[in-house]
């Protein structure tokens, strides 16, 4: 009986929509931020699909049609960049300059750290786009041949220790300008860095969220590039 | 019918963006493409935010939603985690580290020695 429940188109999306608007309802009735519906939502529905044994097959029946709306996710992408071309435009040397930094330090210390602890190419390559946002950083994964599901996770790992470590590393270093401070949180830590950016302020909220796009298009920018050196 | 207007101006852009992909010899995706041609149209006016706006700030708003099944993905691939799961993590605490300290310190050199650009 269970077989002809969840071999359907239905399941899949049921399942996916009903943990992930429980978590939502979860996070606002307990106030507490911290609360990552994709992890918790991800991580329950593997726990469901292992424990009552329902091949994964069946889950990405429906699932598929969520996963297809991951194109036109990147494509609004550009909404965000677009208001906050101001920005760019008058800060443009720091910013990209700033931005340009980043992207090229997380992928000289992914591939270095890989080395060093012996992770394996395929490993590598889904490392790689791990500061990126995840829309994009699906779709780096997939030019790379890398695993997808391990970039995802990648992703929000980075981006939750990026927000919650943000503060106590400016005062370290004496970070103290709001458009460094919102542009290391979107460079690093993308969309989760930026939530943490606005509570900081409305310029470091508006610079994380310009910092996402311009990191993504650079890191995609130097994928290519390494793709066509044939290092990739 | 606002929504569907709107939905479908985004994925013939999403299209659109597959459509140069597959005939450029270098993999970039599509998608990519189709975020960079949007911005195009919304900077030259071709495409006005009012276009796109609901259906795009819903997108935005959920985005998390849509990565889910990506992230159930893993659970086919964990073979490649097993015995470098403390590795994999390292890795990407410590560059994500690297990374906020770089990107961090560069931004503010440059702010403090370019204070008019």
């Amino acid at each position: 009986m269970t077989e002809t429940l969840t071999n359907t188109h239905l399941f899949g999306i049921l399942l996916t929509l009903g943990l992930y608007y429980g978590c939502l309802w979860l996070r606002k009735r307990l106030q507490k931020n911290y609360i990552n519906p994709l992890l918790i939502s991800a991580f329950l529905i593997i726990i469901i699909l292992t424990q009552v044994q329902i091949p994964y097959e069946h889950y990405t029946k429906g699932a598929n049609f969520i996963h297809a709306f991951l194109g036109p996710v990147t494509v609004v992408l550009a909404l965000p960049l677009y208001r906050q071309r101001k920005l760019l435009v008058q800060h443009k040397f720091s910013i990209l300059g700033g931005i340009f930094s980043g992207v090229a330090a997380s992928f000289i210390s992914v591939i270095v750290l890989c080395r060093v602890f012996h992770l394996n190419e395929i490993l590598e390559r889904s490392l790689i786009p791990h500061s990126v946002t995840t829309p994009i950083g699906i779709a780096v994964s997939n030019s790379l041949e890398a695993i997808e599901g391990i970039t995802v996770i990648s992703i929000i790992i980075t981006g939750l220790l990026g927000a919650s470590i943000a503060k106590i590393l400016y005062r370290i270093l004496r970070i103290t300008h709001p458009i460094a401070k919102g542009l290391t949180l979107g460079t690093s830590a993308h969309v989760l860095g930026t939530t943490k950016a606005i509570e900081m302020g409305e310029t470091e909220g508006a610079v994380s969220s310009l910092a996402i796009g311009v990191a993504a298009i650079t890191t995609v920018i130097m994928v290519t590039v390494l793709q066509v050196w044939g290092l990739y | 019918m606002k929504i569907f207007k709107q939905l479908l101006i985004i994925l013939v852009i999403n299209f659109a963006g597959e459509l140069i992909s597959e005939t450029l010899s270098e993999p970039l995706p599509g998608s990519i493409i189709g975020m960079l041609i949007l911005l195009i149209l919304l900077l030259t006016g071709l495409v006005k935010e009012k276009h796109i706006a609901e259906t795009a700030t819903f997108l935005l708003d959920n985005m998390p939603f849509f990565f889910i099944p990506a992230g159930v993905s893993v659970m086919v691939s964990y073979q490649f985690l097993d015995g470098h799961l403390a590795a994999t993590i390292s890795t990407i605490v410590l560059s994500t580290l690297f990374v906020m300290i770089v990107t961090g310190l560069v931004t503010q050199f440059l702010i403090k020695s370019k204070k008019d650009d």
